[in-house]
């Protein structure tokens, strides 16, 4: 039905964060987008998002797809509010789950406590079973030994169950053989799998994964099931498409069976957006900075792609997922500086977002980064969130002056040390992170958004050497924006442990087409024809004896030469680690293939709104390196792709400031990017 | 406490916000060190045990920055750079030289221990060092990984004094080629050794860089100012804890051959700002395996003093300057040559929790009873196939003790150890020919307290292939302590074939023959309590005993609780219990039972 589909001339993404709900909506032939804010409800999550549908969408039937990023299984888990989970797991090592890792994260704390697991151990069950490490099975299930779990199940209403099986990742055949019973007796309970969830070794992270994902079970099913009704009450008919943290979206049905793949989903719509906007502008090398009140997240786009990862952790949890690496640094708007042994420090404590910052006016004392952005001139108190907001600046100097005497500097140095210190730490943080994946960040544009990214990202990428700084058009709805441009993704995981040299070549082609067959039907049962889905290969190598792999894709529809794959891992080895051993003997760890069903994408042009004035909004007195500079602020809009501009300069709109010092030019491009570059 | 002048704040023009900026690059400076050396090595004792350190260190060995990792290579990094200074003198250091060295004397610790660093210059000045030491899988000892019987150091494996591994960017081949062929495994020790270098190179350039930026004389004002800061905050810290002379005392099982349990001594005094430990009166060194060199004493006390003196904060060139420790040469804190020093960790969590017992009269709030206390090491060793050996090691976790507000958390990794992962049993049953059949927490082996101790953990494995065990399992003798009133924590224990006919119990085993089939259980201790058990609330004691930490027998015996069926506490019984116990102690003089205090 082509001509239906024409009609169909709208998408929307709904992103849920913590203050506010943010809603793009994007027209096909106008190339226009309407963003709204609405206040988030985290009581009632999906009323935000049906409050901004209402303001942005007039007419249903025109709707193509909704993409929803949402918090819900998160939050379920922060505030520890999720479904009591009945964990079962191989007889005799049980405990695994209990135990945890025996690492101490904090070295010398005598007084120390383990993470706070999801499952006590009067909750975990032993079923006798055990398969050998090869995978094949030494001791048969036997159903009747499940008699006591369903007994519990039924007696205590669990509406979730987690299994973890010893060797379950190379052979799932007892966990399904246990789905199968406890849905046959109690068909309403969710069964985790952790040869579903997470088909790694490592039985705790496997079990921690399995586990989260009942946790979150129940909270997602009800969430989604209410949004349903409320969605069809409004005459949606289109799909919702589910954000994960893959950087991919799924669908609602699929979201239900494995809820934790949405779980880390909240930060990743601002790198596929990054990824888009390298693309667009041909970029291939991309730091994104996406820094708000409290948090400052760090994502990469290496080579035209999201870097990615195959583990997170959670207050101490851990995740086997695949996802787009993430970094949160502890450091932000709400930073506290204070004193050390007669040193200054900055953070990491956090005035957090109540109180907040000293010019919040809601009784914050502590001079914090944003009070010393404010009380330099670099945040406008008028402008703060388009005008919602008024800040107090002199609440933010009279929070400053007590630390500033003790140091015996004026309230204005004291600031500008605070950036510099808060700067040249996230630098350092940053730094840490190109580090460990082996890049120089001298060859990276910095993408910055978020409320507070592009107030700091300059003087970032000053600390980096990072030529260019980007600013995309709306910083403030750009991870919402994002999420329109990502393409329906499911990864499979395989155990693949054999040495390259003992390997004949179609056993690696023959695994992974196993692995595209499952990946192909599982999104045809989500809608997608068979012409739209393409795959992504990929394998995890190492060196025998090494136990971290390095993933290395594994490019094409050709039968792989594992020689030729061995060779690719030396030199991602090389450009991660600085060295690489050609003659060591390399074996395989894992094979993973993404499924992709693609979604079209529009062209990346945005019509700017129209023209108000000039947008000048006067000149204020800005600091930059102890001197007062006469600097003029301009109005975002207002700036077109013929101007030139230069700092000292402060461009405001609706969701951010972005601060320019002397010497850094700036220009818009086709796509309204603000483009800063070194002098 | 006393009056004693605080250290004056230097006049010299520094300014604060250049400090700051400076000592947190220098901690992202060593961070980065230890990242390139975990994610590029190949053996799993460093990649998931994060037994490795990594610092980076100014023109007279102190350290500007340390990574995270392992607790116990607090403060021997800067030694190994001093002792190298002494025989080779300054001169001796070109730009692009690393050097290596695993004397157990020198570092204070085992030979396994790989200490790797790096001279810095910058614009010809010698300007600091890139450090990182690491713990190599095997060195040539007389048995694989190191030796349980060595008698000398000379069946250790191969030691070396410091020596060049890179000459002014060149490899030195002869060297590596020793290093290289006397160990069982070759591979992975080139592997670790690369990794190593990488990391002083990731140092040396991060730090070059600092320099660049904020030029030399810059640097080192905010090095003194930093250096400042650190000395005063531990010197207000250290005035706040109650002068006085503090002793506790342990013993230690033996040397591993039926020789006699081994006292570990220690007494401090506190006396203003200043804080002294001294081990006078500890055991003479043994020739068993269980010494230390002065320097990883010195290590261990600064560990004991880090526990209760801003433990959150990095330590720098301006900790530890009120820290004083002595160690008369000779005793198994300060093992000369030959003494084998193997397991030179079993000394060292001794003197760590005996540092926290002397002081717990001084300050109860900060400390905490005693955890389990040795790193508990097994090796199974064998032929994996015809022309392919394993080895498999590592250390075992216990319980730690309870505190004022908390208990002890159960199946945690021992003081010395840090960020160590135990191995998983998917990958060990993949790597060696052995099945893991039991792994839990040992119920009732925490110590009784008002806070519990932690529990410790059993772990039953079965060997496929004929193989050799090998263990070093410790404080059977003086187990964990309990403080105030709380008891102690179980002993460890290694069995053999347990149930069977012939069962057998080891603590230390050397080379015991394992065939195909045979069981070796392995039991950790439990930490010590905290306050009578007895006043421990019913409630959580009732927890306890529903997730099966404690047993319902010992929650009657131990804590006086009576819990019958369902889990349901009988209040009358359990109020005339507790009522006798309370009454019992007061028969005692003792109010805190530590079993070998004086």
């Amino acid at each position: 039905m082509p001509q239906f589909l024409e009609a169909r001339d709208l998408r929307i993404a709904a992103d849920i964060g913590g203050t506010f709900t943010d809603l793009i909506a994007v027209e096909r032939d106008t190339k226009r987008a309407i963003a709204t804010k609405v206040s988030s409800r985290p009581d009632q999550p999906a009323e935000g998002v049906l409050e901004g549908l209402r303001q942005v969408l007039s007419d249903p039937a025109r709707l193509e797809f909704l993409v929803h990023g949402q918090t819900v299984g998160l939050n379920a888990f922060l505030e520890r509010k999720g479904a009591r989970v009945l964990l079962l797991m191989t007889a005799g090592v049980s405990d695994a789950y209990t135990i945890a890792r025996h690492d101490r994260r904090d070295l010398y704390a005598l007084q120390y406590r383990k993470p706070t697991r999801l499952v006590p151990r009067r909750d975990v069950f032993e079923v006798p079973e055990r398969l050998r490490a090869d995978g094949s099975i030494e001791i048969p299930l036997d159903p009747a030994s499940l008699e006591p779990v369903m007994e519990r199940i039924e007696r205590d209403q669990i509406q979730a169950v987690a299994v973890c099986l010893l060797h379950a990742y190379l052979n799932p055949v007892h966990e399904e053989h246990i789905r199968e019973l406890l849905h046959e007796r109690c068909p309403a309970v969710f069964v985790s799998l952790s040869s579903e969830v997470a088909r790694e070794w490592r039985e705790y992270e496997r079990a921690s994964s399995a586990v989260l994902n009942a946790y979150v079970a129940p909270s997602i099913e009800r969430y989604l099931r209410h949004l349903e009704l409320k969605l069809a009450e409004l005459n949606v008919t289109a799909p919702v498409r589910i954000m994960q943290s893959n950087g991919g979206v799924t669908s609602t049905r699929r979201a239900r069976r494995q809820p934790i793949q949405t779980l880390l989903s909240g930060p990743v719509g601002g790198a596929i957006a990054a990824a888009r906007l390298g693309e667009a502008t041909g970029r291939r090398n991309l730091l994104c900075a996406d820094m708000g009140g409290t948090s400052f997240d760090v994502s990469m786009v290496v080579d035209g792609r999201p870097t990615g990862s195959t583990e997170a952790e959670l207050e101490g949890l851990p995740l086997l997922l695949p996802l787009i690496d993430i970094h949160t640094i502890g450091a932000g708007g709400g930073s506290i500086g204070w004193l050390e042994g007669g040193g200054l420090r900055v953070g990491p404590h956090s005035a957090g977002a109540d109180p907040g910052p000293a010019c919040y006016g809601r009784g914050g004392r502590s001079p914090t980064v944003t009070d010393a952005n404010i009380v330099l001139g670099r945040l406008d108190a008028e402008h703060f969130l388009g005008g919602r907001m008024a800040l107090d600046t002199e609440a933010a100097s009279a929070a400053l002056k007590p630390l500033a005497t003790e140091l015996g500097l004026t309230v204005l140095a004291l600031a500008e040390g605070m950036l510099r210190i808060i700067n040249a730490a996230m630098a350092d943080a940053i730094r840490t992170i190109t580090v460990k994946q082996g890049i120089d960040p001298r060859e990276f544009s910095l993408v910055a958004f978020g409320g507070a990214g592009p107030m700091h990202a300059v003087a970032l990428a000053h600390e980096l050497e990072i030529p260019e700084v980007i600013v995309p058009w709306s910083p403030g709805t750009f991870s919402a924006w994002g999420m329109l441009q990502t393409d329906i993704r499911q990864d499979f995981t395989q155990s693949f442990y054999r040495p390259v040299d003992r390997l004949a070549g179609d056993e690696v082609l023959s695994s992974l087409r196993a692995l595209e067959r499952t990946g192909a039907t599982a999104l045809e049962e989500d809608g997608v024809e068979t012409g739209r889905i393409t795959f992504e290969r990929a394998a995890d190598l190492r060196y025998v004896g090494q136990e971290y792999s390095v993933n290395v894709p594994l490019p094409g529809d050709e039968p792989v030469d594992p020689r030729v794959a061995a060779v690719a891992f030396h030199e991602a080895h090389r450009a991660r680690y600085g060295h690489a051993m050609p003659d060591a003997s390399v074996e395989f760890v894992n094979l993973r293939v993404a499924a992709i069903g693609t979604i079209s994408r529009w062209p990346w042009t945005r019509r700017p709104p129209p023209r108000e004035g000039d947008g000048r909004l006067g000149q204020r007195t800005v600091v930059f390196d102890g001197v007062k500079h006469d600097t003029p602020a301009l109005l975002r809009h207002g700036i077109s792709a013929s101007d030139r501009l230069a700092g000292p300069l402060l461009i405001h709109e609706d969701s951010a400031t972005t601060v320019i010092p002397p010497g850094w030019k700036a220009r818009v491009d086709d796509c309204l990017n603000l483009l800063v570059h070194q002098p | 406490m006393s009056s004693r002048p605080q250290v004056a704040v230097s006049s010299t023009a520094t300014d604060p916000i250049v400090t700051e900026i400076i000592r947190n690059a220098l901690l992202a400076c060593a961070e980065d060190m230890n990242q390139t050396l975990i994610r590029s090595s190949y053996s799993p004792i460093i990649y998931e045990g994060k037994d490795c350190s990594a610092a980076i260190l100014d023109e007279q060995g102190n350290v500007l920055g340390q990574s995270t990792g392992l607790p116990i290579f607090l403060g021997n990094l800067e030694a190994c750079v001093r002792v190298t200074v002494e025989r080779r003198g300054w001169d001796a250091f070109r730009s692009g030289d690393v050097f290596f060295l695993n004397d157990t004397y020198l570092t204070g610790s085992h030979l396994n221990d790989a200490t790797i660093f790096a001279p810095i210059f910058w614009r010809e000045r010698l300007v600091g060092f890139s450090a990182t030491r690491a713990h190599w899988l095997d060195v040539g000892a007389q048995d694989p990984g190191g030796s349980m019987s060595a008698r000398e150091v000379f069946a250790e494996g191969i030691r070396v004094a410091p020596v060049r591994l890179y000459e002014a960017g060149k490899p030195c081949r002869d060297v590596i080629d020793i290093l290289a062929l006397n160990t069982r495994f070759s591979e992975t020790l080139m592997g670790d050794l690369n990794a190593q270098v990488a990391a002083c190179r990731t140092g040396e350039a991060r730090f070059r860089r600092i320099l660049d930026r904020f030029g030399y004389e810059a640097y080192m004002a905010a090095r003194d100012d930093f250096f400042r800061q650190s000395e005063l905050m531990e010197r207000a810290a250290v005035d706040a804890i109650p002068d006085g002379i503090y002793r506790a005392c342990g013993l230690l099982d033996g040397d591993g051959r039926g020789g006699p349990a081994l006292p570990v001594k220690l007494r401090i005094d506190v006396a203003g700002d200043q804080i002294a430990m001294d081990l006078t009166g500890t055991a003479p060194q043994s020739s068993g395996p269980g010494n230390v060199g002065y320097a990883g004493t010195l290590s261990a006390c600064r560990v004991a003093f880090k526990l209760l003196v801003h433990p959150e904060r990095p330590v720098d060139g301006g900790t530890f300057r009120t820290l004083t420790v002595t160690v008369p040469p000779g005793t198994i804190c300060s093992a000369t040559p030959p003494a084998p020093c193997q397991f030179y960790f079993t000394p060292l969590g001794m003197v760590i929790d005996l540092a926290l017992r002397a002081l717990a009269p001084a300050i109860p709030h900060a400390v905490a009873a005693a955890h389990y206390g040795d790193s508990m090491v097994m090796r199974i060793s064998g032929q994996a196939a015809e022309d392919e050996r394993f080895l498999m090691t590592g250390p075992h976790p216990g319980g730690w003790g309870g505190w004022h507000n908390g208990d002890g958390a159960d199946a945690l990794i021992n003081a010395v150890n840090g960020a160590f992962k135990d191995y998983p049993i998917e990958v060990v049953e993949r790597k060696f020919p052995v099945v893991v059949r039991g792994y839990g927490l040992r119920a009732d082996s925490g110590g009784p307290g008002r806070h519990r101790g932690g529990c410790g953990i059993y772990r039953r494995m079965q060997v496929l292939r004929p193989a050799e065990l090998y263990s070093w399992f410790e404080r059977s003798v003086t187990p964990a302590w309990g403080l105030f009133g709380g008891a102690h924590g179980a002993k460890p224990d290694v069995v053999i074939n347990p149930g069977r006919s012939d069962e057998r119990h080891y603590l230390k085993a050397n080379a015991v023959a394992l065939a195909p089939g045979d069981i070796v259980e392995l039991k950790t201790g439990g930490g010590g309590g905290f306050g009578p058990p007895w006043e421990r609330d019913p409630e959580q004691v009732r927890n306890d005993v529903l997730d099966g930490y404690v047993s319902t027998a010992a929650a009657e015996s131990a804590y006086g609780v009576v819990i019958v069926a369902h889990g349901q506490i009988q209040e009358p019984r359990t109020r005339e219990r507790r009522a006798q116990m309370l009454a019992d102690s007061r028969d005692e003089t003792c109010i805190d039972r530590a079993p070998f205090s004086r």
